[in-house]
C-alpha cells in the first residue's frame, strides 16, 4: 500500500526579535547563521499553536476532523508534565474522541517520532487518517547560551492512503546513549546544557548520518537523487556541516533552511523545514528529512513529491508576517525576569 | 469576572473550546453562550446544540491599559500592554464578548472581520484556562 502525506499546515508566531538585540544586551549572539528568531505571544503556547496547525493541514486537504483516527503531537515545551495534552487539541478542533492520541515529548526527536506514529497507524488501517502536529518554543535560562538560538512555530501533517501529494517511501532511525547535551531533569522546566561544541556536534553528526545513510542503502540511493534535505537545525550552520559528511550541497539544504529566520524550533524544527519544502518542490522531487534529538536518536524519511497542491498559508506568508520586539519585551514575554 | 472553579469552567469547555452555540427549538434564535432558557423567547429550555463558524464583526470594543486589567489578566497587559475587549457580532447573530489578539489596539475598528482562535486566556489554580479570542481576519488565514 501507498503512503504518505495527504495535507499540512504551517504557523509561524508574528513577534521576532533580531540578534542584533542580544548582542545589545550581552555583548555577543551564539547561535551561527541565526540572523532572527520567532517568538510566541503572551496568549500563545505549544497547544493553541497546535491547534491552529492542525485546523490548515485538514483544510489543505480538505478533510473534516471526525475523518481522523490518529492524533500525534510533538513538543519538547508542552504546558504540563503531565497531563493528555492530545486532549485540548482533539476537542477544539472537532476530532473524535475515539481516536487513538499520544504525545511525544521527550526530545527534538519528538516530530518526526510522531511521523513515523502516524504512519505506523496509516500501514496498519487501510482508509485510516493520521494527523500529526508537531509544535515547539523551547525555553532556557537567559544566562545559558543554548537560549539564543531558541525559536518558535509549528507545523502539521494528514498522513493517509489516498489523495497524496508525497509518498514515503522509507524511513530508518538510529538510536544510541550520549547525555548532558540538552536535557530536562525531572525538576526543571528549563534546558540545561553542558555547552561543549564539539561534545555536542560528535553526538549529532553520528545519529543523524547513520539514520540517514541507513536510509540511502536501503532505498539504493544517491546523494544527488535528492532535490531537497531537511536537517535538524539547532542552528543555521549544523544542517551544512551534516550534509557535508553525507554529500548534500547547499542548494540540496535551501529550501528547508527555516532556522536562519526562525531559530532553533525543537521538535518541530525537521516538521516546519518540511512545509517549506513541500511548498517548493514539482511533483517527481525527492525528498530527505533527518531529524535529530539528543540523548539521543535520529529518524530519517524519504519523499517523492506526487501531487502540485499546496497549503494555504504558505511558508513563506507565515514567515513574511512580523513584529519586532526588543531583548526587555522579550525577556517580559517569557517570563525571564522572576 | 474573577475567581471561576475548575469544575465550572470546564462545563463551558464546548462553548470556549469550539463554540458550539444552541437553537432555541420554540423561536429559532441562536444562544451563545448557552443558556438555561431562550433570551429571546423567554419561555423554551428545549435547545438544539450548534456549530458556530466563528466569524464575526466587531460590534464595539474598548481598551484596557495600565490599572483596568482584572487581576487575571495583569500580567498580560504588563508584558504585552494595552489590549482590545470587543463585543463581536457573529455571523450566525449572538453578541459575544471576548479579548483581541493578534491586533495592534489602534487598528482595532467597529465592524472589521474577525474570527475566533484557541487562546491562553489566564491562568487559576495552577490550570490554564484556554478560550476563544478574536483575531483579524486579514492576519494569514
Amino acid at each position: 500500500m501507498t503512503i504518505g502525506i495527504s495535507g499540512y499546515g504551517v504557523y509561524i508566531p508574528k513577534l521576532r526579535i533580531k540578534k542584533e538585540e542580544y548582542a545589545k544586551a550581552w555583548g555577543s549572539f551564539s547561535a551561527a547563521g541565526v540572523n532572527e528568531k520567532s517568538v510566541m505571544g503572551f496568549d500563545e503556547d505549544v497547544l493553541t499553536s497546535a491547534v491552529k496547525v492542525s485546523r490548515r493541514a485538514l483544510e489543505s486537504v480538505p478533510l473534516t476532523p471526525d475523518r481522523i483516527s490518529r492524533f500525534a503531537l510533538a513538543s519538547t515545551s508542552a504546558p504540563y508534565v503531565e497531563k493528555l495534552l492530545s486532549g485540548t487539541i482533539l476537542v477544539s478542533v472537532g476530532m473524535s474522541n475515539t481516536a487513538f492520541s499520544s504525545d511525544h515529548t521527550t526530545s527534538t526527536r519528538a516530530g518526526t517520532e510522531a511521523i513515523i506514529a502516524g504512519f505506523e497507524h496509516v500501514l496498519a488501517n487501510p482508509g485510516g487518517k493520521a494527523l500529526v502536529a508537531a509544535a515547539d518554543a523551547p525555553k532556557a535560562s537567559m544566562w545559558d547560551s543554548i537560549e539564543h538560538q531558541l525559536g518558535a512555530g509549528a507545523a502539521a501533517f494528514v498522513l493517509s492512503s489516498d489523495n497524496l501529494i508525497a509518498e514515503l517511501e522509507g524511513h530508518a532511525s538510529y538510536a544510541s546513549e550520549y547525555f548532558g547535551e540538552r536535557f530536562k531533569p525531572r525538576d526543571d522546566s528549563l534546558i540545561h546544557d553542558i555547552n561543549v561544541k564539539k561534545f555536542s556536534e560528535g553526538s549529532l553528526i553520528t545519529n543523524t548520518t547513520r539514520a540517514g545513510n541507513a536510509l540511502m542503502k536501503k532505498l539504493n540511493r544517491k546523494p544527488e537523487e535528492y532535490q531537497h534535505v531537511v536537517i535538524q537545525q539547532p542552528d543555521a550552520r549544523v544542517p551544512a556541516t551534516v550534509g557535508a559528511r553525507m554529500n548534500f550541497t547547499d542548494i540540496q539544504l535551501a529550501a528547508g533552511l527555516v532556522s536562519k529566520v526562525l531559530g532553533d524550533l525543537g521538535a518541530a524544527s525537521v516538521p516546519v523545514a518540511l512545509t517549506a519544502v513541500l511548498d517548493a518542490a514539482k511533483v517527481g522531487d525527492r525528498i530527505m528529512v533527518i531529524s535529530y534529538g539528543s540523548g539521543a536518536g535520529s529518524d530519517a524519511l524519504s519523499f517523492k513529491v506526487v501531487g502540485e497542491r499546496k497549503a494555504i498559508p504558505r511558508f513563506q506568508a507565515e514567515a513574511d508576517k512580523k513584529e519586532y520586539i526588543d531583548y526587555v519585551k522579550y525577556l517580559k514575554i517569557k517570563g525571564a525576569i522572576l | 469576572m474573577a475567581h471561576v472553579s475548575i469544575p465550572m469552567y470546564w462545563r463551558t469547555i464546548p462553548q470556549r473550546y469550539k463554540l458550539v452555540g444552541q437553537k432555541c427549538k420554540k423561536c429559532g434564535h441562536i444562544n451563545f453562550p448557552p443558556k438555561g432558557v431562550c433570551k429571546y423567547c423567554n419561555v423554551s429550555s428545549e435547545f438544539e446544540e450548534i456549530q458556530l463558524s466563528g466569524s464575526g464583526k466587531v460590534h464595539t470594543f474598548v481598551l484596557i491599559s495600565a490599572g483596568g486589567a482584572p487581576p487575571e489578566f495583569a500580567d498580560q497587559e504588563k508584558a504585552g500592554g494595552q489590549y482590545p475587549v470587543a463585543i463581536v457580532e457573529l455571523d450566525e447573530g449572538p453578541k459575544v464578548i471576548g479579548q483581541m489578539a493578534d491586533v495592534d489596539p489602534k487598528e482595532v475598528k467597529i465592524g472589521m472581520p474577525v474570527k475566533t482562535e484557541l487562546r491562553r486566556i489566564y491562568t487559576e489554580e495552577d490550570v490554564i484556562r484556554y478560550g476563544f479570542k478574536f483575531v483579524p481576519v486579514t492576519e494569514g488565514k
